[in-house]
């Protein structure tokens, strides 16, 4: 089927493409424009933006921590109509099939789960499965488990670490690796309440810092195209700007993503010792070409945290609203649930701020990732609004004015006068993460790329015009008109398969007997128990 | 080998798909008792949701009161690999379905190798006479009761006596319980919702909680049900609730009262029931004005239901996906012993495609 999208604005960085044009679908893919090719279906974009499908790195959609958290809040969540008739499940509040619908009708098309726990990779990918619509990806937590910590502990060979780290992700079908509070997991078993970067592990004799850059070389020389995602120590306390710093000058030259960059954003001035260190952070990312961060950007209301840093979530056991948590020491991390209300008081309006410093003061759009860390700092519905807080200084202006004063005295949000254009939200939300994923198939409109196409009519009102897409193709199919679903399909989970070797396999085969008086059976899976047709989809490692 | 019938006659698959189907479609207040693995039970869910049922475990009164856990009040959890591996004490709190009995004798017969102590000791809550799994080489559960006390009553008496306050009644073996956690590591409390009510769940949370204010402790659930528990799982992402969800008023809406299937049966309520199980053989207690559908491994008819159509055991005759109490996930298991009986999961989607509806089913 031939598709023509005409007479849009096209907005595609990658391909240098700024302008009013037309675009060409051939059925999945985008394709040039045929030669007197007459289109099977016309798409009237006159008047709208065109842009490729936006991607989410970092969004909690699926797994044990995530279910775990809807478990723990069923008054959170209700669906509040009857279902439309094309799209089952769809309103059910949080469920897996709102959450594919939702990412949609806002044009994003590929959404990264950044914390699947390797024990529960088959939870994960079952409840990805389950999300209509868009593709999904996973990172597989390492750096808490006891097989990677008695490596580094016993100096094990680089090569040796490199094999365990594949067969993670090829076993996992995971795209990458995330460390998260690394060590601080297995020190919280024992009784260690804080954990720094050169903390170091009880038994193991291991340091965080050492432990990161294990990983960091282990993806960089396997050729995973994106750099260890780190989720750095001491995430939310006033002082986690050193920290955050400390991580940023460890990659000595090497890809790293430091996640969620807002909560490490916190200095110690003033008199509630709790201050902005946006400014001294983006800087630092600004002269540290190596490094990527996202902000993970906190917006006022009921949310969830949702962690796999099991440590902070113990420690955060005390603000939860409501009243209720779960804790769970697991393999490797684990996680804490603990829900929370971001208030407008000093607090609150302190990281509201933080985050859109932090997204203002870094130049570099290919480098700064847009995310809440859903639903740590807001529920991913809440992009929309952001997108309006970042393109529109008004907006910030008239958001700030009934925000606490103590908190924006201390910040210089109000000072920065920069509006994001369109140009730099399609880099930040489309090519730059297609970059860092190593997704060269989508993020850009150029001939060959996968059809996934967001198109907004534009509207003065910025949150509502990238709110409700008017049209989104997925895959060459048309799925969101007007704002609302017209298509269920199901995507694929994006996914590395690095060849495992066989002597790690089995060295683990005998470790999991030995150790959990298990076969590796028990954790392994065919791609069959997943139910659907064709849920992975292969990327390619670096060569 | 006849694998459907309608009533006692035997029809062929895909008749008595029809007749279920238009009986669903004709029913004012269908419920579903499930005893399925994940994908019978994702099956099952979209089908109520399409029919507008409600949906509840086949012995739902232990599965909601753990959920009701959750639901309610939060835990501190501890995965059963980490249990192996680091428990240097274990507490098991009332009496264990018996399931888990091969686990708690697994504990026994291993030490924790990431435990300094490189040692297990064993306790028992309970009242008088209770009994432990049994344990590797003739060792024994010291007894913590409170005479005939219920177990949430000597779970308090436990967190009272460990926080220095009075009680009532004493905790026997209460200084070989305190003695073990001044030196314990990380002590981990065994509990299921099977014959444990819900003050005690909670009170065993707070004991818990307790004890980590200055050291490490959590609970290790080993579920009354691994089929229950993996169905809440599998209802939890794809509705946001657990079992004893309804789809009556066209969303899924959670009340662990009214959608007891059970008790919507007992009242009258129901004038529907759709239970799915493989190990159904014996009939259930005949209804008046209420039919059954009965998804069954079985080679004649269940008394007294309306259609019966025969389904595989997930895991023998079919590979499928299950909880795991022993990994504390969800565990992909090839058939057994393969056979062409359909699986739960194919059957429940026949029906639903005799269902009329604007939409494909979404699993």
């Amino acid at each position: 089927m031939l598709t023509k999208i005409a007479g849009g604005d096209i907005i595609d960085p990658v391909n240098g493409r700024l302008g009013q044009g037309d675009l060409w679908i051939r059925d999945d893919k985008i394709v040039g424009a045929p030669a007197g090719g007459a289109a099977d279906r016309t798409i009237d974009a006159a008047g709208c933006i065109v842009m490729a499908g936006a991607i989410d790195i970092h969004s909690h959609i699926g797994g044990g921590n995530v279910n775990t958290a809807r478990l723990l809040l069923p008054e959170q969540h209700a669906a509040h109509q009857a279902r439309p008739a094309a799209t089952p499940l769809s309103n059910a509040g949080w469920s897996t099939f709102q959450t594919g619908c939702l990412y949609a009708k806002m044009g994003f098309t590929t959404v990264v789960e950044p914390a699947m726990s390797p024990g529960a990779a088959l939870h994960t990918h079952l409840e990805l499965a389950d999300i209509p619509i868009i593709d999904k990806a996973t990172l597989a937590i390492l750096g808490n488990d006891d097989f990677l910590l008695s490596m580094i502990r016993d100096d094990a060979p680089s090569t040796m670490i490199e094999d365990y780290v594949a067969w993670t992700v090829a076993s996992t079908r995971a795209l990458g690796v995330k460390v998260i509070n690394a060590g601080a997991a297995a020190a919280f078993k024992e009784n260690v309440r804080t954990f720094s970067l050169d903390d170091v592990v009880p038994s193991y004799g291991v340091s965080s810092r050492k432990i990161v850059k294990t990983l960091q070389a282990a993806v960089d020389s396997l050729g995973v195209p994106h750099p260890l995602h780190v989720h750095c120590n001491n995430l939310g306390s006033p002082g986690s700007a050193d920290t955050a710093a400390s991580t940023i000058a460890a990659a000595e030259g090497l890809p790293l993503h430091l996640a969620h960059l807002q909560f490490y954003g916190y200095g110690t001035e003033g008199k509630r010792k709790f201050s902005s260190a946006a400014a001294r952070l983006a800087e630092l990312v600004n002269t540290t070409p190596e490094v990527t961060i996202d902000i993970g950007q906190v917006m006022f209301g009921q949310t969830v945290t949702i962690s796999s840093d099991v440590m902070r979530q113990f420690s955060a056991r005390g603000s939860a609203s409501p009243k209720k948590s779960v804790i769970h020491d697991g393999d490797g991390n684990g996680g804490g649930i603990v829900p929370y209300s971001y208030g407008k008081d000093f607090y609150g309006t302190m990281q509201w701020a933080i985050g859109l410093e932090l997204f203002l003061l870094i130049d570099d759009p290919w480098r700064v990732f847009f995310t809440t860390d859903h639903p740590n700092g807001a529920p991913f519905t809440a992009y929309p609004a952001l997108f309006a807080l970042l393109m529109s200084r008004e907006a910030r202006n008239e958001m700030i004015a009934g925000l606490s004063k103590s908190a924006m005295a201390l910040s210089t949000l109000a000072a920065i006068e920069r509006e994001y254009t369109f140009e730099e939200i399609a880099i930040m939300t489309r090519a730059a993460p297609a970059k860092l994923l190593g997704l060269t198939d989508r993020g850009h409109l150029g001939a060959g790329a996968i059809a996934d196409i967001a198109i907004y009519r534009r509207n003065g009102n910025i949150a509502k015009m990238l709110g409700q897409a008017a049209y989104v193709f997925k895959d060459g199919d048309l799925v969101v008109q007007d704002g609302e679903i017209t298509h269920y399909r199901w995507g694929k989970a994006l996914r590395l398969n690095p060849s495992p070797d066989k002597a790690m396999v089995r060295r683990l085969e005998d470790y999991h007997q030995q150790r959990y008086g298990l076969s590796l059976d028990w954790f392994n899976f065919p791609d069959s128990a997943i139910a659907r047709e064709q849920p992975f989809g292969e990327v390619a490692c670096r060569t | 080998m006849a694998v459907a019938w309608i009533g006692n006659r035997e029809t062929l698959v895909e008749r008595a798909a029809a007749h279920a189907a238009a009986l669903l479609g004709s029913s004012r207040c269908p419920v579903f008792s499930l005893d399925t693995d994940i994908h019978g039970t994702r099956a099952a869910i979209a089908l109520a949701e399409r029919v507008g049922a409600a949906y509840d475990h086949a012995d739902g009164a232990a599965l909601s009161r753990e959920t009701a856990l959750f639901t309610d009040k939060g835990a501190m959890t501890v995965a059963p690999g980490e249990t192996r591996r680091r428990a240097d004490v274990v507490v098991i709190v009332g009496e264990l379905p018996q399931v888990h009995h091969e686990f708690v004798g697994e504990l026994a017969g291993t030490v924790p190798d990431l435990s300094a102590k490189n040692q297990r000791e064993f306790f028992l809550v309970g009242p008088n006479g209770a009994s432990a799994p049994p344990l590797n080489n003739g060792r024994a559960a010291t007894l913590l009761s409170c005479g005939e006390a219920s177990l949430g009553a000597t779970l308090a008496a436990l967190r009272a006596q460990y926080r220095g306050r009075q009680t009532s009644q004493p905790v026997s073996n209460f200084d070989d319980f305190a003695k073990a956690l001044e030196v314990a590591r990380f002590p981990v409390f065994l509990f299921s919702g099977d014959a444990t009510d819900g003050l005690a769940l909670e009170m065993l949370q707070g004991l818990i909680a307790d004890l980590n204010r200055t050291s490490r402790a959590s609970g290790l659930h080993l579920p009354a049900s691994k089929n229950g528990w993996g169905s809440a799982l599998a209802s939890t992402w794809m509705t946001g609730f657990p079992l004893r969800t309804g789809f009556a008023r066209g969303f899924p809406d959670f009340d662990p009262w009214r959608y007891d299937v059970a008790r919507m049966i007992a009242a009258g309520e129901a004038d529907l029931h759709l239970r799915i199980s493989s190990s159904i053989v014996q009939p259930q207690k005949k209804r008046h004005r209420m039919a059954l559908i009965a998804l069954a491994k079985t080679q004649k008819p269940i008394a007294g239901a309306a259609v019966t159509i025969a389904i595989g055991e997930a895991g023998v005759d079919h590979e499928a996906v299950f909880y795991s109490s022993r990994t504390g996930s969800l565990r992909s298991v090839d058939a057994r012993a393969a056979s062409e009986l359909p699986s739960a999961a194919t059957v429940i989607r026949l029906v639903a495609s005799h269902v009329s509806a604007e939409a494909a089913l979404p699993c």
